[in-house]
C-alpha cells in the first residue's frame, strides 16, 4: 500500500470488515488501506468474496462487523461520502424503459451534473450514437459502458469497479486502462475486483488475494510475482480427465489444478516441462494442446491455494 | 425528456409507458362509473375504499421488488441521497400518480353529487393519505420477498383485516372497535366517500378532513423513517 503523504485522511481504510451470510459464506476480517492515486486489485475465484467486499467499500452493503472509513468519515449513509465514490457494481442495473442518456443523466444529476462531461464520456466510450436508444435494447457490453460513464461522470476521488472489463471489446478495454492510469496519476484511488490477471498486472499497484472470504495474501504486484519468479506455468488442454495426484507427486511441480478442460501446473525453477509429458505416458494422446508460459498473478494464487483463478475469455 | 430528480424520473417513466398509462387511467373508471352512478352510497364507498387502498399498495411493492431483483436497489445505496429522502420522493410521486389515476373517479363523484362539496377537501386529503400509506405498505412488503406475486399476498394479508377494523365492510357499534377504527386511515377515507356520495357518514366533514390530514403527515414521517429499512434491507 502506498504511504499517505498528504494531510487529508486516507481515502479508504477498512478494519476487520466482515459480512457473514447464512451457510458460512461471506467475507471475514478484512483490513486494508488505500492511498490517493493507488490502484488496488481484489482477486480470487468466484465466490471468494470480491463482490461482497467491493459492495461494502462502495456503501452498497452493510458489514456485520468492522468498519470502513472514507477520508476519515465512517458513516456510509453520509451523502458527502457517497459523492466522492464512483461505483460500478457487478450487475449493470438501469431503468430499462429509459434511454441510455436519460439513465446517465439521472444518476449523474444525483452527484451534481456537468452536461459537457456527460457528453464527453458518452463519446469516449462509444455510446454517443446509441444515447437515445432504450437501455432494454442495449447489449451487455453497452450496459457495462453506461455503468462506467455513470461511475466516472462526477470525477470521484475513489473508483470502485467490479469486473470493469467484463463484456467490453478490445478497444474499449484499452481505452479504459488508459483512462484509469490517467486518473490514478491525478490522485484518484481505484479498487478493482477482477480475475483478469493481465489487467491486474498492468494496472494495479497492490493486490489482495481472497479465498473463501478471507484475505490470504496481499502485496505489491512485483513483490507477489517474485514468489513465482523463475518458475513456469504449463497449461494442458485435455480431451479427457487425468489423475492430478500423479502430476502433483512429480518433483518440481509446485501446484497443479484443473479449470474446465485445462490443467494448470506450476513448475519450480529449473524443472523441465517435458517431465510433465512423461508422467502422461500412455495417455499423452489425451492432451489436445500444451502451452508453457511465464508465470503471472494467477500462478501466485494457484501456488498459495491450489485453486486456479477462472480464465477471462476475450 | 430528461429527469434529474427521483420524482421527475418516476413521472418520465410513467409518461413514456403509453399503453400502461392508458390502462392505468381507464381501470378505475371501469369500477367507478357504475358505482358512482348506480350503486347506493354505502356500497359504492366500500368498493371505492378498497380500490383506492389496493391501487396504493400494489404499485410500489411490485416495482420495488423488481428493482431489488435487477440490482437497482443496490445502485440507490450508492447515491448521495439519504434513504429516507429517496423513499419519500419515490412513494409520494407514486401516490401522486395514483391520485391522477383516480382523478376521473373523484371528478365523477363531484359532478354527480355537487351538493356534497363540503366533503371534497376531506375526500382528496384522505385519498392521498391512504395512497401514501398503501405505497408504504407495498414498499415494506417488498423487503420480505423477491416475487411481486408474494408481495401482493403479503399486502392483502395485512390490508383486508385493516379494512375490516376500519369499519369498511360492516358498521362498527362496539366502542372499542370504533376507537380502533379511528386509528386507521381507511375509516376516514370511507367516511369521506360516504359523505361525498350523498350517504350518511358517522363523522363530520371537518373531522374527516383532520383525520385525513393527520394520516397524511404521519405517513410522510413514517416513510422518511423507514427509508433505510426498505431500501437498505439485505
Amino acid at each position: 500500500m502506498k504511504a499517505d503523504t498528504a494531510s487529508e485522511p486516507s481515502p479508504l481504510i477498512a478494519t476487520g470488515l466482515t459480512r457473514a451470510y447464512r451457510g458460512g459464506k461471506g467475507v471475514f476480517d478484512i483490513t486494508l488501506q488505500l492511498a490517493a492515486g493507488e490502484v488496488m486489485g481484489l482477486m480470487g475465484p468466484n465466490g471468494s468474496g470480491k463482490t461482497t467486499l467491493l459492495r461494502m467499500l462502495a456503501t452498497a452493503a452493510t458489514p456485520t462487523a468492522g468498519q470502513v472509513s472514507w477520508f476519515g468519515n465512517a458513516n456510509p449513509h453520509d451523502p458527502s461520502v457517497r459523492r466522492r465514490l464512483g461505483v460500478m457494481l457487478d450487475q449493470p442495473a438501469h431503468f430499462d424503459k429509459m434511454t441510455g442518456y436519460q439513465n446517465a443523466w439521472f444518476f449523474a444529476h444525483q452527484f451534481g451534473l456537468a452536461r459537457d462531461r456527460l457528453d464527453e464520456l458518452f463519446r469516449w466510450c462509444g455510446l454517443w450514437d446509441a444515447r437515445d436508444q432504450l437501455v432494454v435494447e442495449y447489449s451487455l457490453g453497452m450496459k457495462r459502458k453506461l455503468n462506467l460513464v455513470e461511475a466516472l461522470v462526477h470525477r470521484p476521488s475513489i473508483l470502485l469497479l467490479d469486473e470493469p472489463t467484463l463484456a467490453l471489446d478490445y478497444r474499449a478495454e484499452l481505452d479504459l486502462i488508459e483512462r484509469l492510469q490517467l486518473l490514478s496519476l491525478t490522485g484518484t484511488a481505484v479498487v478493482l475486483a477482477t480475475n483478469d490477471v493481465h489487467l491486474a498486472e498492468r494496472l494495479c499497484d497492490y493486490v489482495i488475494f481472497l479465498h473463501d472470504g478471507r484475505l490470504i495474501r496481499e502485496g505489491h504486484v512485483p513483490e507477489l510475482l517474485t514468489e513465482v519468479a523463475g518458475s513456469k506455468e504449463v497449461e494442458l488442454q485435455m480431451n479427457s480427465p487425468i489423475n492430478l495426484e500423479s502430476l502433483r507427486a512429480l518433483a518440481g511441480v509446485e501446484a497443479a489444478n484443473v479449470e474446465g478442460d485445462t490443467v494448470h501446473i506450476i513448475l519450480s525453477r529449473g524443472a523441465n516441462p517435458a517431465q510433465v509429458l512423461a508422467v502422461l505416458n500412455g495417455t499423452a494422446d489425451l492432451v489436445s494442446n500444451m502451452r508453457v508460459r511465464r508465470p503471472h498473478l494467477g500462478d501466485v494464487f494457484l501456488k498459495l491455494t491450489g485453486v486456479a483463478l477462472p480464465a477471462v475469455h476475450r | 425528456m430528461l429527469a434529474g430528480t427521483i420524482w421527475q424520473r418516476e413521472l418520465v417513466e410513467f409518461a413514456q409507458r403509453r399503453s400502461a398509462l392508458v390502462i392505468k387511467l381507464a381501470f378505475p373508471l371501469v369500477f367507478g362509473v357504475p358505482l358512482v352512478i348506480a350503486a347506493p352510497p354505502v356500497y359504492a364507498a366500500v368498493t371505492l375504499t378498497m380500490l383506492i387502498a389496493i391501487i396504493g399498495a400494489l404499485g410500489a411493492g411490485a416495482v420495488l421488488t423488481r428493482e431489488r431483483q435487477s440490482g437497482l436497489t443496490l445502485r440507490y445505496r450508492t447515491l448521495p441521497v439519504t434513504p429516507g429522502r429517496l423513499l419519500i420522493e419515490r412513494l409520494s410521486t407514486n401516490a401522486v400518480i395514483d391520485l391522477l389515476q383516480l382523478t376521473s373517479v373523484l371528478v365523477l363523484i363531484a359532478l354527480r353529487h355537487p351538493s356534497q362539496a363540503t366533503w371534497w377537501p376531506a375526500l382528496v386529503l384522505s385519498t392521498v393519505g391512504v395512497l401514501l400509506i398503501g405505497n408504504l405498505m407495498g414498499a415494506v412488503a417488498s423487503t420480505l420477498s423477491d416475487s411481486p406475486g408474494e408481495v401482493m399476498l403479503y399486502v392483502f394479508i395485512v390490508l383486508l383485516p385493516l379494512l375490516f377494523l376500519s369499519g369498511v365492510f360492516t358498521a362498527l357499534t362496539e366502542p372499542a372497535l370504533l376507537a380502533v377504527s379511528r386509528l386507521l386511515p381507511f375509516s376516514y377515507l370511507h367516511e369521506s366517500l360516504v359523505g361525498a356520495l350523498g350517504g350518511q357518514p358517522n363523522l363530520l366533514a371537518w373531522e374527516t378532513l383532520l383525520g385525513g390530514f393527520g394520516f397524511l403527515v404521519g405517513a410522510a414521517g413514517l416513510t422518511g423513517r423507514l427509508g433505510q429499512r426498505v431500501l437498505e434491507a439485505d
